[in-house]
């Protein structure tokens, strides 16, 4: 093992007294050949590890352990880092505007660590430079250019260049495809490509683009507010993301293959001076229990995947197992039942976008009823957070129904003519018995103004005849959102609307969905408008769930027959 | 709210009379109704204004607390046959099922039997008394009411926001209580209604039979009395004796019904139009 870090920590002090942690116990190694990639958001202590491993940071500032071929490398001084740097370890840094210096030619700069470290003439050093500058791609012109007459591209691969000169063992770049354009960062990727392939060298990419670290890493570390959060394969951890950061991370990632929109983790990564107690990701996670608030998880080792999490990762909020349901007509013969749904089986798992799709008449209503207990199921189970929803009667099952709320198709149906708006929306909290009067009545105004409606007396006071579609809508979503429910299935939402009203709901619905971490099934024949926040589809036909993946994977190459006719069937304008 | 009919006002009115003589009774009474006050089959006279019975009571003061039976039979026992009949038919509707189908059995079959009969047997059986023809009364007529409830309790238990409540973890008597009971609201008005003028009738009829408490003068019984009396018309006593009791329970029952027909028209625009 070549470079091996151990329970790193990095604190830095704050006008002298209170220190600020930015990287707490992050372990890692990398043997020569091999690379691993360290991901994460600004501020996540990405580059202070960068540092940390180049000795750049003062004295004193560093505990743990980093060592090199079984040297520990903490504590060293300052000139046994210099024999370090350059030659065993070397940087390619973030800020290339910065890192040149602007009044000595480039091809000096890249000849100086050659000179210095391997102690080289001045017409040697400049040989090697010329054969470097070719390895990265860069012309024996720009040797002779001072920095300011490089684009930044050329800029990134002189500093590569000036990294490579002493053919060190390890290879650490910060951010290598930062503030460059598509075309140069295509061509840098490329290059760094080859040059992992030539091997011996280990490679550190430390990096808030994915698609960077994927193409250049075997490994990657996940890294949250200065600790690692899931270690594993780059390209296991990028398709299956376990721990609920590096899920959310991903899915906020833009990425070309994506048809949905974005979507943010909510809230915003802590203060580092101040991290919050437990796991620090708890405060945004949507799965945290008590124990994230006091404990702090220790990253282990669960199925292949190192992961910090007390929960184990991401959870399944919902599974249903072979779920079946038969109608049969009052008193008909067994030939003139219809089977609604046949062994339908699928996982939402907790902060999740699940889209179910399939024409009319394919089951997925009956299937969305069973899912909220509305429904018995004939044969199957819905397990619900650990416990089985559909044997759950008298208490449990009352409060088994608060985690898990319904918007059906038809708002006109879906509330009661005689009751005002304030009394449809205060129902499911008088039916859980929750708070006080006064407690409910502010909770109901407080969902009211969530999805966009006032809170009014004039409008609390009114009754379902005298909304609109689209209010009354809303009025079901805040029904649906006083119990603050972790899933909400919801069936054909916004298919009684019109366009303008229909889009606003939507994006009302998933910007609910991202800020309250709640999980959503939205049932719907429309591809074209599921693809726009899913995450997965899955597909429906004859009561049989024909095809299940990523939405852009379905929406780009669908395998199912039934999928490729409902694309072609979507709606397109021109 | 709803605009009522000419027909269902004068109901309404007629039924407040009635109700207003009733309450009154003991005020607009010349005599207590039980006290010989005066001679044997007196003609109408100032003093009364009816004339008097076979044993000299007055025959206006017993028609005036002859409302008072009349009212409260009709009032407890109309009651009585839509408590019966929400609770079969409420169950049944809102259960489904077998016990949907066991209940209906058990209707149908309430339904086959003669009515009149019965209640004579019963009548018979379970003494004379006004609670027992009360109960007897809402015996028999409960099952017309549970079939109507049953049916409009599955029509409601299908609605979206009914369904929703158990959505939210409700018990099955939190939804019955405040969902379906007042979406089937209107309909046991005229339940009530219905049946309360039904059971004029029977109370009427049973009195008349000899088979009401004989000790509770109620119109019935008073029709009973002066049935009674051998060549009763063969003089025109019959005008004043007969004939006031006899209209009196016709316009207490016209007055009942012409408040169901009102209340019925109100219901069927509404289930058809606002109910969906």
């Amino acid at each position: 093992m070549m470079l091996m870090v151990q329970d790193l920590r990095v604190t830095f002090l704050l006008d002298g007294k209170t220190g600020l942690r930015a990287v707490d116990g992050v372990s890692f190694d990398l043997a020569p050949g091999t690379s691993l990639g360290i991901v994460g958001e600004t501020g996540a202590g990405k580059t202070t590890i960068a540092r940390a491993l180049l000795g750049l940071h003062p004295s004193g500032c560093v505990q743990g352990s980093i060592r090199l071929d079984g040297r520990e490398l903490v504590g060293l001084s300052e000139e046994a880092w210099r024999a370090i740097r350059w030659r065993r370890i070397a940087l390619v840094p973030q800020s290339v505007g910065t890192a040149l210096d602007p009044v000595y030619r480039v091809g000096d700069q890249i000849a100086e660590p050659l000179r210095y470290h391997l102690g080289l003439s001045p017409a040697e050093a400049w040989g090697r430079s010329l054969e470097l500058a070719r390895r990265v791609g860069l012309e024996p012109r720009h040797l002779r250019a001072y920095p300011h007459q490089l684009s930044g591209g050329e800029k990134q691969r002189a500093l590569l260049a000036m990294a490579l000169s002493c053919a060190p063992d390890v290879l650490v770049l910060d951010e290598p495809t930062s503030g460059q354009d598509m075309l140069s960062r295509a061509r840098l990727l490329d290059l760094l490509d080859a040059l992992r392939r030539e091997g011996g060298m280990g490679l550190l990419v430390i990096s808030h683009d994915l698609a960077a670290v994927a193409r250049l890493t075997e490994r990657v570390a996940v890294l949250y507010a200065g600790q690692l959060v899931e270690v594993g394969p780059t390209a296991e951890v990028f398709q299956d993301p376990r721990h609920p950061y590096t899920w959310g991370l991903l899915h906020a990632y833009s990425d070309m293959s994506a048809a949905r929109d974005l979507r943010g983790i909510r809230g915003a990564p802590p203060d580092p001076a101040n991290p919050p107690p437990g796991c620090r990701f708890h405060p945004r996670c949507t799965q945290a229990i008590d124990r994230c608030r006091r404990e702090e998880p220790p990253l282990r080792d669960i199925g292949g995947r190192w992961i910090a999490c007390h929960l184990g990762g991401l959870q399944t909020l919902l599974r249903a197992e072979g779920l079946r349901k038969t109608f049969s007509v009052d008193g008909g013969e067994p030939e003139e039942r219809v089977e609604a749904v046949r062994e339908a089986t699928l996982d939402i798992r907790e902060g999740e976008v699940v889209a179910l799709v399939g024409e009319t008449g394919s089951g997925k209503t009956t299937l969305g009823q069973m899912l909220v207990g509305l429904l018995p199921p004939d044969g199957g189970r819905v397990v619900l957070e650990g416990r089985e929803l559909t044997a759950a009667r008298g208490k449990e099952r009352r409060a088994m129904m608060s985690r898990i709320q319904l918007i059906p198709q038809d708002p006109f149906d879906a509330v009661s003519p005689r009751l005002t708006v304030a009394e449809m929306v205060r129902e499911p909290l008088d039916i859980q018995g929750i708070g006080t009067p006064e407690e409910r009545e502010a909770k109901v105004r407080q969902a009211l103004r969530t999805v966009g409606l006032p809170a009014s007396p004039d409008f609390l006071a009114r009754r379902a005849h005298e909304l609109s579609g689209g209010q009354l809508q809303r009025v079901v979503l805040a029904r649906a959102l006083v119990l603050e429910p972790k899933l909400i299935v919801a069936d054909e939402p916004v298919s009684m609307l019109d366009p303008s009203e229909q889009a606003r709901v939507i994006n009302l619905l998933k910007e609910i969905q991202t800020e309250r971490g709640l999980a959503l099934l939205l049932i719907s024949h429309d591809l074209a408008l599921v693809r726009k926040i899913a995450d997965r589809i899955l597909v429906m036909h004859r009561g049989q769930i024909v095809e299940e993946g990523p939405g852009n994977r379905i929406v780009t190459r669908p395998e199912h027959e039934h999928t490729r006719m409902l694309l072609e069937a979507a709606p397109r304008l021109g | 709210m709803r605009r009522l009919g000419g027909e269902v006002w004068f109901g309404l009115i007629l039924l407040a009379l009635c109700s207003a003589v009733a309450v009154l009774a003991p005020v607009l009474a010349p005599y207590d109704p039980r006290a010989f006050s005066g001679q044997p089959l007196e003609r109408p006279s100032r003093a009364h204004p009816l004339g008097t019975n076979d044993v000299g009571q007055d025959i206006l003061s017993e028609l005036i607390y002859g409302a008072r039976v009349s009212l409260t039979v009709a009032l407890a026992a109309g009651a009585g046959t839509v408590l019966l009949g929400l609770l079969v038919g409420g169950m049944a509707g809102y259960a489904g099922g077998w016990l949907d189908q066991a209940l209906m059995r058990l209707v149908d079959g309430m339904l086959s039997l003669p009515r009149l009969p019965l209640l004579i047997l019963f009548a018979t059986f379970l003494g004379s008394g006004l609670p027992q023809t009360i109960a007897v009364i809402s015996f028999l007529f409960w099952p017309t009411t549970a079939r109507v409830v049953r049916a409009q309790v599955q029509s409601v238990r299908q609605r979206g926001y009914v369904r929703m409540a158990r959505q939210f973890g409700a018990s099955h008597l939190y939804v019955f209580l405040r969902h379906i009971l007042p979406a089937i609201g209107p309909l046991i008005a005229y339940g009530l209604v219905t049946s309360a003028g039904q059971a004029v009738a029977m109370e009427a009829g049973l009195a008349f039979l000899g088979l009401g408490d004989p000790l509770v003068q109620s119109w019935g019984l008073m029709m009973r009395f002066a049935l009674n009396l051998p060549g009763l018309f063969l003089t025109d006593r019959w005008l004043w004796w007969l004939l006031p009791p006899a209209l009196c329970i016709t316009l207490l029952i016209l007055a009942l019904a012409l408040i169901g027909i009102g209340l019925e028209r109100n219901l069927n625009p509404r289930l058809a139009r606002r109910w969906r």
